[in-house]
């Protein structure tokens, strides 16, 4: 194994792959950091360019360029509180606020730092899964990936504010969520739900039009009420600013390790899809809060809100990797699309990717850690230019980011239908923002919704009701207590503390 | 927080919840049974949060926007909406190629307080940008406008 | 002899050329995807866009735009009423768009026989296969199974769960469909798991696991030119206890024989349709378009447009009780 680890760093180091690579890194680049561009799709516009290439150059290519999305797009998020990506979008309630702040470099700084270890995380899980991975994904069903899902709900709690009220809150918010995840033709009986026969609401409700119109359109408005720069009155922290934001993750080691774990587990997971991770992992850091001040402090500029998503953004993907080269199983579009990229190589996903072709899955690790160095490197560089660009007025902003907010929608679909909705997410958005309630877990419920509902069906469809007793079903619904109950605790240690 | 907003949005729920429920009374049961356990849940505990707003009566918190005036607050908030809508109708009316670029110029000059040269030449980069990158590259499917359309300049 | 008359022609035959049409020249044809990117459909879309320019006269640039939505009901629907007959529009949909045509459903606003038919890139043939490691070798076998075989699938509408279904309801095969898996693959992941027994689906995506012997292929649905490899199963149809239950299995394979459709917007000039049918002709029979597909794990052969039209007469011209009978089992979906 170690000799193939060496082979596939020296395939990567190439002039020919590295120069593929830079040029991913290039593409990608712009893909993240516009809302327009979706990741998937430019890799699925890429796909036809690597026909005449060797897999090496290929994978540094297409990798090179995906690696580098999730970095970028939480500049977007962090910046102008626009998902640059469906999956940065946990980011901006902390980042965006830090810089309306004027925190903008600090932010960056542990966005881009937490998002490079997120991503060495990953690719070293990916390394290291080579021997365990068959065994490990077969473990894990139908009934575990319910309780999965249940325990990615679970964390609307944690999402929610403290106390009784913001609890109900909460569980409104992500309630509706999995309520709306409910639209579309159902898998089971084959009926149109709540579709009011519509062409369009007949595949469900898209994760990005309503993600975009929740998060974008409020501070969209808002930035037009305040009719300053986004950066307000303060000067946004210049390199001193992205150090500390630097020394912030590190300060957090051990919770952005684990917001990094999480993601990677959640991206090993076939079927769980590339949204859910950011949320739980900022379900996650919320826990870390160590009084009810602190946990308010979440949504208003807690870095630890910014590190946690942005570790598991990118580590995710280096998990997300594992199921797709191993079993031919994509863990999200994106990874469809690469499985394309595999198939025109002439590469089987299988086994053999384990075992013959290891050095192949070794250079594609090599080329994230690679990918994910130079990119933040880059963003370093640039971080004062990007940071200044919040200083600029609001009104030279706001009509560049509506267009792109707009596009972004549209692109879903390419219908008019999408513009409509992100509009309607807007207004919810907005209304939720005035009254307090946490958008987080909406989110959460419209992304697992779908994930919980099918995977019940499949558990007791196949197991009746045997799945319960699985080992690792209990494990994870113990978790999945845990996560509830904790909040609970949280007010109760806090309460002791006071009193101590 | 604004009681008046979080009223708003328990009251949509509760409609939303309720409708959603009777309507699935009808369906069968694999395809009824995730929208109920989610949907009578939902229903209640909207209600119980529209029974906190009117029964708890709390006064209305005074808006702690930091440097705006309320007043001024609600017409900038209207006016962003008012753009905001303004945009979609040209998008669907006139067609993307064309909303865009007269979007950012009219905003420019009117929201912006900008002078003609500034506005012109940031419109032209904007569009040249957005045509270059989805129209050329990506060759994204903008279909024309409505009105246009209707002209007969498609 | 006389060279005069010889020469006169060979002066002239250059300008014949020039004289001669050229409407494709410096021209841009879009090709309509109903898919998001990254589907079978659009990647063979993609596929013929690289090949289609040499072997159209003009050599035209051609795009793809995808346009998705309603399992591809409003790509349909465009092409029907909103594109231009000009030639320049191509378009390609789910191919159990004729079903969706047939059983009324909610929002189709178009009539397959009135596009203007290139033909279909490629065939289908769905097959029926389980897991090696269990006792049943053949179809009979299947048959007399005392436990339930568990098929997994996606949902109804898409051919993973409607032709095991048929199978069962229509000839009593003991099999128990557990549907909701995201997409085939994770269905697979299932049956490596051993959560599911097998999985239907078309052949051209399972071939791979068929030649893994992860899985064996028993029954199977009519189609065109078979797979050798599984050429020798027993067709459903021919297994059908009466001919209502034989008339609704051929409807459920019907579309599969125009598995890759391709159509331009009604009225289209005949002439127009006629350079871009020979351009298909001769992109599919291209050996770099067939060595980019054989890597794509894609199958390209070419079902000219009038078979086409044969197969939708078949399925539209259905009797009502059938179509009702159909219904009941077979949903419109993916």
């Amino acid at each position: 194994m170690l000799e193939a680890l060496l082979q596939g760093l020296l395939a990567v180091l190439q002039v020919k792959a590295f120069s593929f690579m830079l040029l991913g890194i290039l593409v990608g680049f712009w893909v993240g950091l516009l809302p327009g561009l979706g990741g998937a799709t430019t890799l699925a516009l890429m796909l036809p360019f690597i026909y005449n290439m060797q897999p090496v150059e290929a994978f540094a290519f297409l990798l090179g360029m995906h690696s580098v999305v999730a970095t970028t797009g939480d500049i977007t998020s962090v910046l102008f509180g626009v998902p640059g990506e469906a999956t940065t979008a946990a980011i901006i309630l902390d980042g965006y606020s830090m810089t309306k702040k004027g925190q903008a470099g600090r932010a960056l700084g542990a966005a881009l730092t937490s998002s490079l270890i997120g991503a060495l995380i990953g690719a070293a899980a990916l390394a290291l899964a080579v021997p365990i991975v068959r065994p490990l994904v077969l473990t894990f069903g139908s009934p575990e990936l319910f309780m999965l899902a249940v325990v990615g709900l679970a964390f609307i709690a944690s999402l929610s504010a403290q106390g009784v009220r913001g609890m109900v809150r909460g569980f409104i918010a992500g309630g509706t969520g999995l309520y709306l995840a409910m639209v579309g033709q159902d898998p089971q009986a084959g009926v149109a739900r709540f579709t009011f026969d519509t062409l369009y609401l007949a595949q469900g409700i898209d994760l990005v039009p309503v993600l975009v119109g929740l998060f974008a359109i409020p501070e969209i408005i808002e930035l037009v009420v305040r009719g300053s720069s986004i950066a307000g009155t303060t000067k946004p922290g210049r390199i001193e600013g992205a150090l500390e934001g630097v020394k912030d993750v590190f300060r957090n080691g051990w919770l952005t390790i684990r917001c990094s774990l999480i993601g990677t587990f959640v991206g090993i997971m076939p079927g769980m899809g590339g949204a859910v991770a950011q949320w739980m992992a900022y379900g996650h850091a919320t826990q870390s809060a160590r009084t009810p001040e602190e946990r308010e402090g979440f949504g208003n500029g807690d870095v630890r809100g910014v590190l946690g998503p942005g570790a598991a953004c990118n580590s995710k993907e280096g998990g997300a990797l594992i199921p797709t080269i191993a079993f031919g199983v994509p863990g999200s579009t994106s990874m469809a699309i690469l499985l394309g990229g595999f198939f025109l190589l002439g590469l089987v996903p299988g086994p053999e990717m384990l075992t013959t072709h290891l050095s192949v899955t070794f250079s594609m690790v090599w080329t994230i850690v690679l990918a994910n160095v130079i990119t933040v490197a880059l963003c370093f560089l640039l971080l004062n230019r990007l940071a200044r660009l919040t200083t600029l007025p609001g009104h030279l902003l706001i009509p560049v980011i509506l267009v792109l907010v707009f596009i972004g929608s549209y692109t879903t679909n390419s219908s008019y239908a999408d513009l409509v909705v992100t509009l309607i997410s807007g207004a919810v958005g907005y209304l939720m923002v005035r009254a307090g309630y946490p958008r987080a877990p909406l989110v959460l419920g419209l992304v697992l919704g779908k994930i919980a509902e099918n995977y019940l069906y499949i558990s007791v469809a196949r197991y009746d009701a045997a799945w319960l007793l699985r080992p690792f079903v209990l494990v994870l619904l113990a978790v999945a207590l845990g996560v509830v109950l904790y909040p609970f605790f949280q007010l109760w240690r806090a309460r002791n503390r006071a009193r101590a | 927080m604004h009681s008046r907003s979080s009223l708003a949005l328990s009251l949509a729920v509760m409609v939303v919840s309720g409708a959603g429920t009777i309507a699935a009374l009808d369906w069968p049961l694999k395809a009824k049974l995730f929208p109920m356990v989610i949907g009578i849940p939902l229903f209640c505990l909207a209600a119980a949060e529209v029974a906190w707003i009117l029964l708890s009566k709390a006064p209305e918190e005074k808006a702690a926007e930091g440097e705006v005036p309320p007043l001024v607050a609600r017409r900038r908030s209207l006016l962003g909406v008012g753009w905001i809508l303004g945009l979609l109708a040209s998008v669907v009316l006139l067609g993307f190629p064309i909303a865009v670029p007269l979007f950012v110029f009219l905003y420019l000059k009117l929201q912006g307080r900008e002078g003609w040269i500034f506005s012109a030449v940031f419109t032209a980069a904007v569009w040249g940008a957005f045509y270059g990158l989805f129209d050329s590259l990506l060759h994204l499917p903008f279909p024309t406008g409505w009105l246009v359309a209707w002209l007969g300049f498609s | 002899m006389n060279w005069k008359p010889g020469l006169l022609v060979l002066a002239l035959l250059p300008l014949s050329a020039w004289a001669q049409p050229q409407p494709y020249a410096g021209k841009t044809v879009t090709i309509i995807v109903g898919y998001k990117p990254g589907g079978g459909y659009d990647a063979m879309a993609r596929l013929l866009a690289r090949h289609l320019p040499k072997h159209i006269p003009g050599k035209p640039t051609v795009i793809v735009q995808n346009m998705p939505g309603g399992n591809s009901i409003i790509a349909a629907n465009y092409l029907y009423s909103s594109a231009k007959p000009d030639g320049l529009t191509l378009g390609t949909f789910n191919r159990n768009l004729p079903i969706a045509q047939l059983t009324a459903v909610q929002g189709v606003k178009f009539d397959m026989r009135k596009f203007a038919w290139i033909g279909s890139a490629a065939n289908e043939t769905t097959v029926l296969t389980i897991r090696s490691d269990l006792p049943y070798k053949n179809f009979d076998e299947l048959r007399k199974a005392k436990q339930p075989v568990v098929i997994g699938s996606t949902g109804p509408g898409a051919n993973t769960y409607d032709f095991p279904l048929l199978l069962k309801d229509l000839l009593g095969v003991n099999l128990k469909i557990v549907s909701g898996y995201s997409s085939s693959a994770d269905i697979m992941l299932a049956v490596e798991r051993k959560e599911v027994d097998g999985r239907a689906g078309s052949i051209s995506s399972l071939r791979p696991f068929v030649e893994r012997k992860l899985v064996r292929p028993v029954v199977r649905a009519r189609s065109h030119d078979v797979d050798p490899a599984i050429k020798d199963l027993p067709v459903d149809e021919s297994i059908a206890p009466n001919p209502r239950a034989k008339a609704i299995m051929a409807l459920r394979s019907a579309p599969e024989l125009i598995a890759r459709p391709y159509v331009m917007p009604p009225n289209t000039p005949p002439e127009l349709l006629k350079v871009m049918r020979e351009a298909f002709v001769a992109a599919i029979k291209d050996p770099a378009a067939l060595a980019e597909a054989t890597k794509a794990k894609l199958d390209l052969e070419y079902t000219p447009g009038e078979e086409a039209m044969k197969v939708l007469d078949e399925v539209l011209n259905q009797p009502k009780d059938i179509v009702a009978e159909f219904s009941k089992y077979v949903k419109f979906g993916e």
